[in-house]
């Protein structure tokens, strides 16, 4: 070594800083990676969408534009009505049917054939269950056929698969397993000597549901819908191979600006890309808070 | 709940597996009819035999096969190191790792056309960028599936012992660690497997041949092959998932993914 | 060890086994756009640019489905007489998206900037006022007519060349449908209920417009008023009978849209390709309209010189035969009778001009005014809740 300098540091212990570095250099790949394939890519969007398409100066009028843009809203509105109603009906039912395998005296074989068949109904999504839900409800569907012998088709009484309606009831097939699978630790948190102590007390079932069990699972059910409310919005395969894009849908559009621009403004296109990262960022955020709330009472 | 109640909950199981199997039903009962006035399975043997499902098939194979390489050559030595030797980088990590839940894959595809289809990073006609994109997509599960297998062993122990027994780090990666998390890799890795194959968004817009998009073109084209194909694709899901479920007995963590 | 080496062996297997699959799929499996059909190599187009468009190495078209007119033989005349693998993008847009997706590509040299579109006659003039087109005159330039039922067959300037024509036909999926409809004021009738569609966009879709200006010339409209055919629309739309999906072939013969108005090569072709299972027939309304599809090379192409060679190929003799077994109307057709070459069992299987006699073309002018008029008033006439162009 050279001559002791008092202006230095005293000398550290080389070995230890050498293992510090290598572990750093062992993990810069992963975020090399990360940085390139997707956080560059996603803020290009965030950062376009606040630049003027044709002077590439900083401007806010993209944002402002989707809120002048009639055919957007109308796209953000029809997404959100069908995101609301897939969370909310998708939640309520897939809450009951996770508490009907778990808690409701079935069998006990139930339970894990249920869990099995949600993992696999959460991945057969997009086209696949598109077309799935074409057999069953199109004008020659199965189910459509079984209708009509008994004398009523509902498409003369207005019901369509390729529209609104059709695709809440398809979306509903994945919507259901994830309620379940998310759904499932929280009831197994609700104690059995809760439903018991409560019996003992004298309350009925309606009074063990407003006072016990609904205040602690809440807070989980409510995180969750959150959660398939993102899932709705952000969903794309399944309303393309179901209507050929021929639904207003924020996803959908999206997906045409980006084989050509049809909104005429490459600035609205990001604005309205970040726009729905922004809807699903507080998805995300609103779940993972009350995910937390539930925490407590889930040891 | 009361015993009286358990009709309620009956019924609820009854309408949820009428909700689920029914379209199942339909789709394989509309596959068999690809001749007219018998049942057949005539629909399968024009998927099987068309080159270009084979072609697009074999392609999302391909393309599942190196995502799960890349997967685990990516996060298996990162979720280590992280575990081991620099908590301080695992909420950067995570918040990485939960990304793509906030991206959607649209939006998510849309950022990689916009930002390599020009010079200089012009790689958006290259495989390379599909099968990133599609690592990004597993990426949650992979690296998840990983890290909890990680949790379940001692880490820091294997790795003293294995220095102290003269092991470089390469051996404790391949000969220690990576044999005792084999099982959470194989869930994460067939999980990629069944996202990959199950993947519209990507293969459509970055303009490769893939199972998805085919299927979704063949829905415009014809009547019964799209339903032999969706039958095929629910199969190979189940075996996928099913596989899983064998492999990581009774593990019910939210299991969910695939493109929609 | 042993697990280290299963680790191993299992990783190589999977990446032996993507590399054998891409070859074997590279190798043995035709590309995926020509797939199913049989072409041949082209010997009369001029070999430099067969060269020149090698070097470029691509071919990206848009919006031509293989079985649109029998494309799919030409696409694979093309690909074995170039060696060049063509990518073909959004096979569902219509002809206002393709120009639209021109535009939007100026600056991209990635597959997603369309060389070459077919559009719909109108479109012809659009583009060359929009500045989307280079011109190219291909060497057969004076075997294709001037003009083909009474309007221009190529631009002057080669900008765009007419390919072939095509009629407006009905096809009905019979398994569905238990009486066909003899004429338009059948299809208002109530057993039709939710059964009638049009084949695209009709505020995009060449097709579809055309179709409501056939409609209007059966309810007293006329080659320069269409208005008749949107409130023609408006009427089926409140009597139910209209389904506000863009058929595709796919929903004919999945039951969803059973009556549809296409173009007759379309009709013959979905017929055919459904084989029976459902039973399919087509016929011609009275009156009925013909239409002329154009093709053109982008300006801002990043291959011109496939899409110059893809344009020989058109207006080759392979080309036009090919259009024509795909039930089209080559516009050098006569040009290829008087040569006698074209095959008798093809000659035979075509449907006899006096199926459809009573069909009549609009000039450009009239196709225009007509384009105009229905694209605006479509949303306000018929006032369907329908569909976004597709993407």
């Amino acid at each position: 070594m050279t001559t002791f300098d008092e202006k230095r540091d005293a000398p550290e212990a080389r070995p230890a800083r050498r293992k510090m570095s290598w572990a750093w250099l062992g993990v810069m790949p992963f975020f090399l990676f990360a940085f390139i394939f997707l956080l560059y890519p996603s803020s290009t969007i965030v950062v376009r969408s606040f630049i003027d398409p044709n002077t590439h100066a900083f401007t806010f009028k993209n944002i402002l534009a989707l809120f002048g843009n009639h055919y957007i809203l109308g796209a953000y509105w029809i997404s959100i009505e069908i995101s609301l109603l897939t969370s909310v009906g998708g939640g309520v039912f897939g809450f009951l049917l996770a508490y009907a395998a778990i808690r409701g005296g079935l069998p006990k074989f139930m339970r894990s054939a249920l869990m099995t068949f949600c993992g696999v109904a959460s991945n057969f999504a997009g086209v696949p269950l598109a077309f799935a839900f074409i057999a069953l409800l199109s004008p020659t569907g199965m189910l459509i056929g079984w209708l009509r012998e008994l004398g009523y088709n509902p498409y003369f009484h207005g019901f369509t698969l390729y529209t609104f309606w059709g695709l809440s009831i398809v979306y509903m097939y994945f919507q259901f397993p994830l309620m379940v699978l998310i759904i499932a630790p929280a009831i197994d948190g609700l104690r059995r000597e809760w439903l018991e102590a409560s019996e003992n007390l004298g309350a009925s079932s309606f009074q063990y549901w407003r006072y016990v069990a609904f205040p602690i699972l809440l807070p989980s059910i409510m995180g969750t819908m959150i959660l398939l409310f993102g899932n709705s919005f952000g969903a794309f395969a399944t309303a393309q191979a179901l209507t050929g894009g021929q639904i207003n849908l924020v996803t959908i559009v999206i997906g045409s600006q980006i084989s050509g621009d049809v909104l005429g403004n490459p600035g609205l296109g990001y604005a309205l890309a970040l726009g729905m990262v922004v809807i699903m960022a507080l998805a995300i955020i609103g779940y993972t808070l009350l995910q937390r709330r539930t925490e407590r009472w889930l040891r | 709940m009361r015993r009286g109640n358990k009709v309620w909950w009956w019924f609820i199981m009854i309408i949820g597996i009428l909700y689920f199997f029914l379209p199942l039903v339909a789709t394989f009962i509309f596959s068999l009819k690809a001749k007219l006035g018998v049942l057949s399975f005539q629909a399968y043997t024009n998927v099987i035999n068309n080159p270009a499902f084979v072609y697009n098939f074999t392609a999302s194979v391909i393309w599942a096969l190196l995502t799960i390489v890349v997967g685990i050559l990516l996060f298996v030595p990162t979720a280590y190191l992280i575990r081991l030797r620099v908590p301080k980088a695992r909420a950067a990590v995570e918040f990485i790792t939960l990304l793509p839940f906030v991206i959607p894959a649209i939006v998510f595809v849309f950022g990689l056309v916009r930002t390599f289809s020009q010079p200089p990073l012009l790689i958006v006609d290259s495989p390379v960028l599909l099968v990133a994109g599609y690592t990004v997509l597993s990426m949650p599960y992979m690296y998840r599936a990983i890290d909890t297998g990680l949790r379940a062993i001692d880490v820091r122990t294997l790795t003293e012992a294995g220095q102290s027994l003269g092991a470089g780090w390469g051996s404790i990666l391949f000969d220690i660690i990576l044999p005792n998390i084999r099982v959470a890799i194989l869930s994460g890795a067939f999980l990629s497997f069944a996202i990959v194959i199950g993947e519209f968004i990507l293969a459509q817009y970055l303009v490769k041949p893939a199972f998805a998009p085919y299927m979704a073109y063949m829905i415009q084209q014809k009547a019964y092959e799209p339903a032999a194909m969706a039958i095929i694709s629910f199969a190979l899901t189940w075996a996928a998932m099913g596989i899983i479920s064998l492999v990581g007995r009774g593990n019910e963590q939210a299991q969910v993914g695939g493109g929609h | 060890m042993q697990t280290k080496k299963f680790m191993f062996s299992l990783i190589s297997i999977m990446v032996a086994t993507a590399f054998v699959l891409s070859a074997c799929g590279g190798a043995a499996a035709v590309p995926d756009v020509a797939a199913g059909y049989t072409g041949s190599v082209v010997a009369s187009v001029p070999q430099a640019l067969v060269t020149a468009c090698k070097s470029e190495g691509m071919l990206t078209i848009i919006a031509t489905p293989p079985d649109w007119a029998n494309y799919g033989e030409i696409f694979s005349d093309f690909e074995l007489t170039s060696g060049v693998k063509i990518n073909s993008l959004n096979p569902n847009a219509g002809s206002a998206e393709e120009l639209a997706a021109i535009e939007a590509n100026k600056s991209n040299k990635g597959p997603q900037a369309p060389d070459i579109v077919d559009v719909g006659y109108a479109y012809g003039a659009t583009g060359i006022a929009a500045g989307d087109y280079q011109a190219y005159k291909v060497s057969n330039w004076d075997k294709i007519p001037d003009t083909v039922l009474g309007i221009p067959a190529k631009d002057p300037n080669g900008m765009w060349i007419g390919g072939y024509y095509g009629v407006m036909a009905m096809i009905v999926n019979t398994a569905v449908v238990k009486n066909v409809p003899a004429n338009w004021s059948d299809l208002l009738k109530p057993e039709y209920k939710g059964q009638v569609a049009l084949a695209g966009d009709p505020r995009s879709s060449n097709q579809a417009i055309q179709t409501v200006f056939a409609a209007a010339l059966a309810n007293g409209g006329s080659l320069d008023n269409a208005q008749p055919g949107l409130d023609w629309f408006n009427q089926l739309n409140q009597t139910g009978n209209f389904v506000p999906v863009i058929a595709k072939p796919g929903t004919i013969s999945q039951g969803a849209t059973p009556i549809v108005f296409t173009w007759d090569y379309l009709a013959f072709g979905y017929k055919d390709a459904a084989a029976g299972n459902p039973p399919e027939t087509v016929s011609y309304p009275s009156p009925t309209i013909a239409s002329m599809y154009v093709q053109a090379i982008s300006a801002y192409a990043p291959h011109p010189n496939c899409a110059k060679l893809w344009m020989e190929v058109l207006h080759s003799d392979e080309g036009q035969l090919a259009w024509m077994k795909g039930y089209a109307h080559g516009v050098q057709q006569a040009d290829l009778e008087s040569r006698g070459v074209i095959p008798a069992d093809l000659k035979a299987k075509l449907p006899a001009s006096s199926a459809f006699s009573s069909a009549v073309s609009p000039t450009p002018d009239q196709l225009s005014a007509a384009l105009t008029l229905i694209k605006a008033g479509w949303m306000t006439t018929v006032n369907v809740d329908i569909p976004t162009p597709a993407p």
